[in-house]
């Protein structure tokens, strides 16, 4: 960075802040561009983002950027102001989600320390093309001028009201300004505006300071000139003009009436003229101060309320500050649990301590939640696909989207918005047909996609689910086979595994590569990566009717309300919505087949019993099943009695997944991860779907 | 006795830590681990046991909210188990982002042994020797160097699954 | 000095309390838009304030004339942009005592506050 001032906590401020204002306006025009229109808000809006990009862009001097969002809150300020304006509110759309596009890719570089360096020339031309004719399809390109001609030749300056003409002396003064401080007329404006107190009469040249962006450019080349009558001590005066903010030069000298007048009349010669009321505003401004000072006094301090309800914070900070939660829930344990101190009994001890743990246990459900983060964003950003890709295809297709309240972890949310939008762009452009072939089919010319999140278990499901063409099996499975991925006859293989075999790495059923899915990479990427953070995906569909392809994303570090277990000197939890009842079975109630596998018929319906102990090689000495107890489990219809020893109660239990060196060296079947009790020790979370569920109702 | 571990290994923090090796005890066998893989000594802890792992690997402990597999050494060196005391210690090493835990008889202490004093081990790739990358000489007492990454390999965990399976 | 900044873009927060850091100004607090900046000017009394023009709630000109309305003495410097001369011009009327034009560097910035001091 060329300038010594910008350092990271400016850049990463700059680029967060910039990214988010972003987000919000792309997310702003999707809305609008289904309303059809801009409301008053959302154009104050996006007038006063466009203003903040360009203002702290300058800032940074990243000028193409700065430069951009000017003439975009150009436009919306003439909008703003016209009431009645006509303008062409998709061209402005797209111009405003390709200038979106635009900043996106170049906080993308910035934030990689690069510059950026994208060209704008033809999006600024596009923008400022837009506001030309804006301008002039509403008969605004007129200059300001002419709109506003009121010529007053007796107000061009200001006498003072308390005129002494007896002892006034005359002064010449020109000012010269700092190189480079921006806006010399205002600044020469403000010194006229205050001099107000301490001279009679002031000309000045140039006299259009105000009306005329023009003057600044005389201002710079020959100053700011200044014909004071006042009666004030010299020295106030210039004191007063060597206070000036910015003064490069100051030329002071006391002249005489017949000089005073010789300004006035090359004052007056001009031809320009403008109308500031000095005298009146001043007037006016010393009494109001008077009248506020008055109130100041009386008036007591208000406290201030007006907090922030969002502040961002470090990801790292929230995992160090979890980890010191877990130490604090230890360090509790050792102190209440100490068994010496049990031993003493005392009863104030046991009330004080149990109030530590439900404050530390708060505590720690506090910060989990903390990181989550609901789906509502990531959702978001697939309207603007949905949208580019009808555009581009001339596809016809509306999204529905449920469930984008669903909370997933930070981490997790920021590895699947990519596959999410490669499955919505796959739909588009391979599963929806055209309007033509939708009739033929009859179906609604429109479209449908619907995205979908909800809870399930320790997962939580995204459904991407659409009505177009459906996958065809025979076909998938000829391509499989023939490129050596499959042996197996058609008929050995159930339609799940068949459209499982469009997520194999080199499989692509489309042999056009279109501009929006075809980058070579496939269904096989999505899967890698929904996989990379324990997840899976799961394909359906029906020829002809659509496809449904579900995301299943483990809630690692998510909170669940979970059944924890004892089997032996093991603990397990359970997650609350799998399970249906849990029951002591009776002896007599165990049925058990020709192979030895043990069921038992609950209400008429027979389920199948997975001994936890048998099933991971436990040590217990509960094995009989009066002595334990059956959990009734259900996932997707299917269900099953897991036994255990004992119910150790329900509480809300945090997520955490398996270390690495565990889930690389075996994925432990019905192991879901694991989580902290409150005492610190550990408890495994069973998966109930990974268990060998039966299909009861079919039985 | 692990605080006085930790606070020795504060001390010697400052200097540049190479050449210094943390030592332990397995039976009478020296061994050393480059100290810039371990990142705690703890005492032993409940581990909670982890179904279908092989038995090297006991289960689980909190780490102050941090969830890490812990091996026990003499069952990884196939040497006979022994039951934990007091002395046992676990001793936290970080290798390639992998956090696990070396369940070991007893620490030793931190040894400085230059260059000139490790030497390659002797040609024996059974056993427990594979895991050994070199051995330190230093007051008449040899130390054998662990291969931290050997120790975790992923292709030796899975030659291992395949094995069990 | 103690000093106030208002001004939406936290961006723009972040950048005028580093430029001024290593000068001997405290900045006692920082408001995101005009009445926040009221309330807190009634809160915390800064001798000076450095005041965006665009802003949610209040307008910075409006903040302004709240503000001047409740003390007369303290300094404001408004911070504008290019394209602004009409707001400025209005906020001089109503008593700000400078402005400085985005974008601006320290040295442009310290001036303007090295000037509210006497």
């Amino acid at each position: 960075m060329e300038n010594s001032y910008i350092d990271e906590p400016m850049l990463e401020a700059y680029v967060y802040e910039t990214s988010q204002i972003i987000e919000t306006l792309e997310q702003l025009m999707i809305q609008s561009e289904k309303v059809g229109t801009f409301s008053e808000e959302a154009m104050n809006e996006i007038f006063r983002f466009m203003h903040t990009i360009k203002g702290s862009s300058a800032m940074m001097m990243f000028n193409e950027i700065s430069t951009l969002a000017h003439k975009i809150e150009d436009i919306f300020y003439v909008i703003r102001e016209n009431k009645t304006i006509e303008y062409d509110f998709a061209t402005l759309v797209d111009c405003i989600l390709e200038s979106v596009d635009y900043y996106k890719i170049e906080m993308i570089k910035i934030r990689n320390g690069e510059r950026p360096d994208g060209d704008t020339a033809s999006l600024t031309d596009k923008v400022n093309d837009y506001l030309v004719k804006l301008k002039k399809d509403n008969g605004l390109d007129k200059s300001k001028k002419e709109d506003k001609e009121k010529p007053k030749a007796d107000q061009k300056y200001y006498i003072s009201p308390n005129r002494k003409e007896d002892q006034a002396k005359y002064y010449k003064v020109k000012i010269t300004f700092k190189k480079n401080c921006e806006m010399e007329n205002i600044r020469a404006y403000t010194v006229i505006h205050n001099i107000v107190d301490l001279v009679e009469e002031v000309l000045y040249k140039p006299s259009d300071i105000i009306d005329n962006d023009q003057s600044v450019d005389e201002i710079r080349s020959n100053g700011f000139h200044m014909a004071i009558r006042s009666t004030a001590h010299e020295a106030d005066i210039q004191k007063y003009l060597d206070s000036t903010i910015f003064l490069e030069k100051l030329d002071f000298e006391e002249t005489n009436q017949e000089w005073f007048k010789e300004f006035e009349v090359i004052y007056q010669d001009q031809e320009i003229s403008d109308e500031i009321k000095i005298p009146e505003t001043s007037k006016k401004y010393v009494e109001i101060q008077k009248n506020k000072k008055e109130k100041e006094d009386s008036k007591q301090e208000v406290t201030a309320t007006a907090a922030q309800s969002i502040i961002s914070v470090n990801v790292d900070k929230l995992d160090k500050l979890m980890d010191m939660v877990g130490e604090l829930v230890i360090a509790e344990a050792m102190v209440s649990q100490n068994p010496e101190v049990v031993r003493l009994e005392i009863e104030s001890f046991d009330k004080a301590s149990r109030q530590l743990h439900k404050i530390s246990s708060e505590l720690q459900d506090m910060v989990m939640a903390i990181r989550m983060v609901a789906l509502s964003t990531t959702f978001m950003k697939m309207h603007r696909i949905v949208r580019d890709m009808t555009r581009k295809l001339s596809k016809d297709v509306v999204l529905d989207v449920y469930g984008e309240e669903t909370e997933v972890d930070k981490n997790i949310i920021e590895k699947i918005a990519d596959p999410l939008m490669h499955i919505i762009r796959n739909a588009i452009d391979h599963g929806i047909e055209d309007a033509e072939e939708r009739k033929i089919a009859g179906k609604d010319p429109q479209g449908n996609l619907t995205l979908e999140a909800k809870n399930s278990g320790s997962d939580v499901l995204i459904i991407v689910k659409d009505d177009g063409k459906g996958l065809n099996k025979e076909k998938i499975y000829e391509k499989a086979y023939n490129l050596g991925l499959i042996y197996q006859s058609i008929e050995d293989m159930n339609d799940k595994d068949i459209y499982r075999l469009i997520l194999h790495p080199g499989f692509s059923m489309k042999e056009q590569v279109t501009e929006f899915s075809g980058r070579g990479v496939g269904m096989d990427v999505v899967a890698k990566n929904i996989e990379s953070i324990g997840g899976s995906v799961i394909v359906d569909s029906v020829l002809g009717k659509g496809t449904t392809i579900i995301l299943k994303i483990p809630l690692t570090l998510a909170i669940i309300e979970g059944m924890n277990v004892k089997v032996g000197d093991s603990r397990f939890t359970i997650p609350i919505v799998s399970i249906k009842e849990s029951f002591r079975p009776l002896n007599k109630e165990i049925i058990r087949d020709p192979e030895g596998r043990e069921m038992i018929m609950v209400r008429g319906l027979c389920y199948p019993i997975i001994k936890l102990y048998e099933h991971y090689g436990l040590q217990t000495n509960v094995q009989d099943y009066e002595k334990g107890i059956l959990i009734m489990v259900e996932e997707d219809d299917r269900s099953c009695c897991l036994m255990a020893d004992e119910l150790l109660g329900q509480q809300q239990v945090v997520v955490k997944s398996l270390p690495n060196y565990i889930k690389k060296y075996k994925q432990i079947k019905g192991l879901g991860g694991c989580t902290l009790l409150g005492d610190g020790s550990i408890s495994l979370i069973l998966d109930v779907g990974e268990f060998e569920l039966s299909n009861v109702h079919e039985k | 006795m692990n605080e006085d571990m930790n606070s020795f290994m504060d001390e010697q923090e400052e200097d540049t830590q190479k050449g210094k090796f943390l030592t332990f005890y397995l039976g009478d066998e020296c061994y050393g681990i480059d100290i810039l893989y371990v990142t705690e000594i703890i005492g032993i802890q409940p581990i909670t046991v982890v179904p279908e792992l092989p038995h090297f690997i006991k289960g689980i402990i909190n780490l102050r909210g941090k969830i890490i597999p812990v091996m026990d050494a003499r069952l990884k060196f196939n040497k006979e188990a022994k039951d934990y005391n007091d002395r046992t210690c676990i001793i936290v090493i970080d290798v390639a982002q992998l956090s696990i835990g070396i369940i070991v008889d007893a620490v030793a202490e931190v040894l400085n042994i230059s260059d000139d004093n490790i030497v390659p081990p002797p040609n024996l790739n059974t056993g427990g020797r594979k895991y050994i990358k070199s051995v330190g000489k230093s007051e008449e007492k040899i130390t054998l160097i662990l291969d931290c990454e050997k120790l975790l390999d992923e292709n030796e965990v899975n030659e291992l699954n395949h094995a069990n399976d | 000095m103690r000093l106030m900044i208002v001004d939406d873009a936290s961006f723009m927060r972040v950048a005028i309390r580093r430029m001024i850091e290593k000068e001997d100004y405290e900045v006692v607090c920082e408001a995101e838009d005009g009445q926040d900046a009221v309330d807190k000017f009634k809160k915390y009394r800064p001798d000076v304030i450095t005041m965006d023009i665009t802003m949610p709630n209040l307008s910075g000109i409006e903040a302004l004339k709240e503000i001047k309305k409740i003390s007369s003495t303290v300094k404001v410097i408004m911070v504008s942009a290019m394209g602004q001369e009409a707001l400025i011009r209005e906020a001089v009327m109503n008593g700000a005592n400078s402005f400085i034009v985005k974008p601006f560097k320290e040295d442009k910035l310290i001036e303007v506050l090295e000037s509210m001091k006497s």
